[in-house]
């Protein structure tokens, strides 16, 4: 049987952590969790997830954006997958159009919050799937 | 306009006299007669004339001697000479003398008229000449009376002027612009627009201006970020300078200088970006957990399900309270504030806010004490703003605080301050996050306090609060020991 995937959330606010911890393992994913960027690395040093999911507005200033650089600039972990979500797409101007924003922003897809907890399984899966075959 | 001329003849014939006073009479002319010299300097001393007819050779005083003393008075007056035999150097010697003319008796009055004629003729083109100098003197001094009057306008205004001709040379500045640009070294009319600009973000919009589809608008604006000297943000308005025939003679930009108010669009775009951001978090979190139970897609515990509701309604409610801090922040913000201050003694507003929130002190275990005067100096204050700080201040106190800890209110008159201290044993604030306190939505992030809801704006109104009052707000802190705020309002001057 395979493994299951381990997913890490990367996001300040409690409640979306615990419920798309909820619904996510209800879905047979492994669940590990941060609410700054700090543990979120130490989160993947440690454990190694298959799947980023990261929000841009960390801790009131956009430290995600540090996050994903930070990843994405070290060769053991720039394959992983990031999920980049943010409640603010319009006023911070990011468009996340990977034609734009892919090559600087590196992350693997992008969404905009709130996004119901369904709807993350959906892109999680599809971004794993992608991820695969990439290789 | 045309006073009749006035002739002056002196000459010590008296047929001489009164037959030029008749020949020139009959031709509108005002005719004085003189015997001799002196006679008629002093007709000459009291009354203008505009021409002189005089005998060379008459006793006492010759006419050249005459010519001499009249030319002291007036060099303008038109001097003829009447000669007694037309010799070459009798006349010759008038003319050095400052004679116009001769005529040569004896005369007709045919040729009498045409040199008197003459020498009118003369008089009035000077007296034209003369009162058109005066008149341009006049308008150069209008005009220079104006240009200076421009001149001290525009050097004194803060936008700064730069106007260009057809061929892109400097023809007028000012020192605002001088030194917005920095070329006060180089400011010289004439100078090419590319030696005067040397930001090219700049000379390229001016130079836009100069393009035959330019015309077609009568001013574009045009924001320009300069680097150098330093970084601004300047507003550039551009219109083409037309002659009547609408032939265009050059440029003139005004240059204003907007990185202030570009500053504050910035952090007013940057708090939007914020709140957009802390209203929707706990939006997504309600209908996040909402559309889960709904779908089942956390699963069947019932337990994991019912605590779903509990926290979309503890979101809901922090949400209300969120809209209800911004709402007064924005108040505070405003210039328009009314506030009702009044003389008061806070003890009255620190016991009753205590005596609310004792509850939820209660449940939590805390001991909750009160130090306060009987009375304290009064204070120039808001009541229902001093309620919401000290509100704001003990619920904190509570909410940070660890189970059975302590919290304590003090307040003490010292000096002309009365200073009140809310002070709590909770779980503290570490050194790095304590100057963000007071920043707007700023909340510290301690695994301790992951679910205590709040605003994120309730120490930023305290704050503004406090210092809409002229007092001053400080803390201190030591994590996991306990935090103390310190707050400190003038007393009422009597």
């Amino acid at each position: 049987m395979e493994r299951k995937k381990k997913i890490l959330l990367v996001d300040d606010d409690v409640d979306f952590v615990d419920l798309n911890k909820a619904v996510l393992k209800n879905h047979g994913f492994e669940v590990l969790v941060a609410f700054s960027g700090k543990e979120g690395l130490d989160k993947v040093k440690f454990e190694e997830p298959d799947l980023i999911v990261l929000d841009l507005m960390l801790e009131r200033h956009d430290t995600g954006f540090g996050f994903a650089q930070a990843l994405k600039g070290d060769p053991r972990y720039s394959k992983i997958p990031i999920l980049l979500l943010t409640a603010v797409a319009e006023t911070t101007g990011y468009d996340f159009s990977q034609e734009i924003d892919g090559y600087w922003m590196k992350t693997d897809d992008y969404a905009s919050k709130p996004l119901i907890p369904e709807e993350l399984v959906k892109r999680i899966t599809a971004l794993l799937a992608r991820a695969k075959e990439k290789g | 306009m045309d006073q009749a001329m006035r002739i002056l003849v002196v000459d010590d014939e008296r047929g001489i006299r009164e037959g030029c006073r008749r020949i020139l009479s009959a031709e509108g002319l005002v005719v004085e007669v003189a015997e001799h010299g002196r006679e008629g300097l002093e007709k000459l001393r009291s009354l203008p004339f505009d021409l002189l007819l005089v005998d060379l050779m008459m006793p006492v005083m010759g006419g050249i001697e005459m010519m001499e003393n009249v030319r002291t008075y007036d060099p303008e007056i038109i001097l003829i000479v009447i000669t007694g035999f037309a010799t070459v150097e009798s006349a010759v010697d008038a003319m050095k003398h400052g004679a116009y003319d001769y005529v040569s008796k004896p005369f007709t009055p045919d040729q009498l008229l045409a040199v008197v004629n003459r020498g009118l003729e003369t008089r009035r083109l000077r007296l034209q000449a003369k009162r058109l100098t005066e008149e341009r003197d006049q308008k150069l001094l209008e005009v220079a009376n104006e240009t200076s009057k421009l001149h001290t306008i525009v050097n004194s205004l803060a936008e700064g002027i730069l106007v260009f001709n057809q061929e892109r040379q400097l023809v007028l500045w000012n020192p605002a612009v001088a030194r917005m640009l920095n070329f006060a070294g180089l400011s010289k009319a004439g100078r090419d627009m590319g030696e005067i600009i040397h930001q090219r973000e700049l000379l390229d919009v001016i130079s836009k201006a100069f393009s035959p589809d330019a015309a077609r608008y009568t001013v574009q604006t045009e924001e320009v970020e300069l680097r150098s000297p330093e970084p601004r943000t300047i507003m550039v308005s551009l219109s083409s300078v037309k002659d009547e025939s609408g032939r265009e003679l050059g440029v003139v930009s005004l240059l204003r200088d907007i990185t202030a108010s570009k500053e504050i669009d910035q952090i007013k775009s940057r708090f939007v970006t914020m709140v957009a951001h802390e209203l929707r978090t706990p939006l997504a979190a309600i209908e996040g957990y909402l559309s889960a139970y709904l779908s089942g897609a956390a699963g069947t515990d019932p337990i994991v399900n019912r605590n779903m509701l509990e926290r979309a309604k503890a979101r809901s409610h922090s949400l209300l309270e969120m809209v209800g801090d911004l709402l007064h922040l924005v108040k505070l913000q405003s210039a328009r504030v009314v506030r009702k201050k009044e003389p008061l003694d806070v003890t009255a507003v620190i016991r009753e806010t205590v005596e609310l929130l004792k509850g939820q002190g209660d449940e939590k275990g805390l001991r909750i004490r009160v130090s306060l005067p009987k009375s304290l100096p009064l204070v120039e204050a808001d009541r229902s703003e001093m309620e919401h700080l000290f509100t704001n201040l003990v619920s904190n106190a509570i909410k940070y605080n660890e189970k059975n800890g302590n919290v304590s209110v003090t307040a003490r008159a010292r000096d002309h301050f009365i200073v009140i201290k809310v002070a709590d044993t909770g779980i503290g604030v570490d050194q790095e996050s304590l100057p963000h306190l007071f920043e707007e939505f700023y909340r510290v992030h301690d695994p301790k306090t992951r679910y205590t809801t709040g605003t994120g704006l309730g120490l930023s109104i305290a704050k503004k609060i406090v210092e809409s009052h002229f007092g001053s707000i400080g803390v201190e802190s030591e994590k996991g020991k306990g935090t103390t705020f310190t707050v400190k309002f003038p007393v009422k001057q009597r």
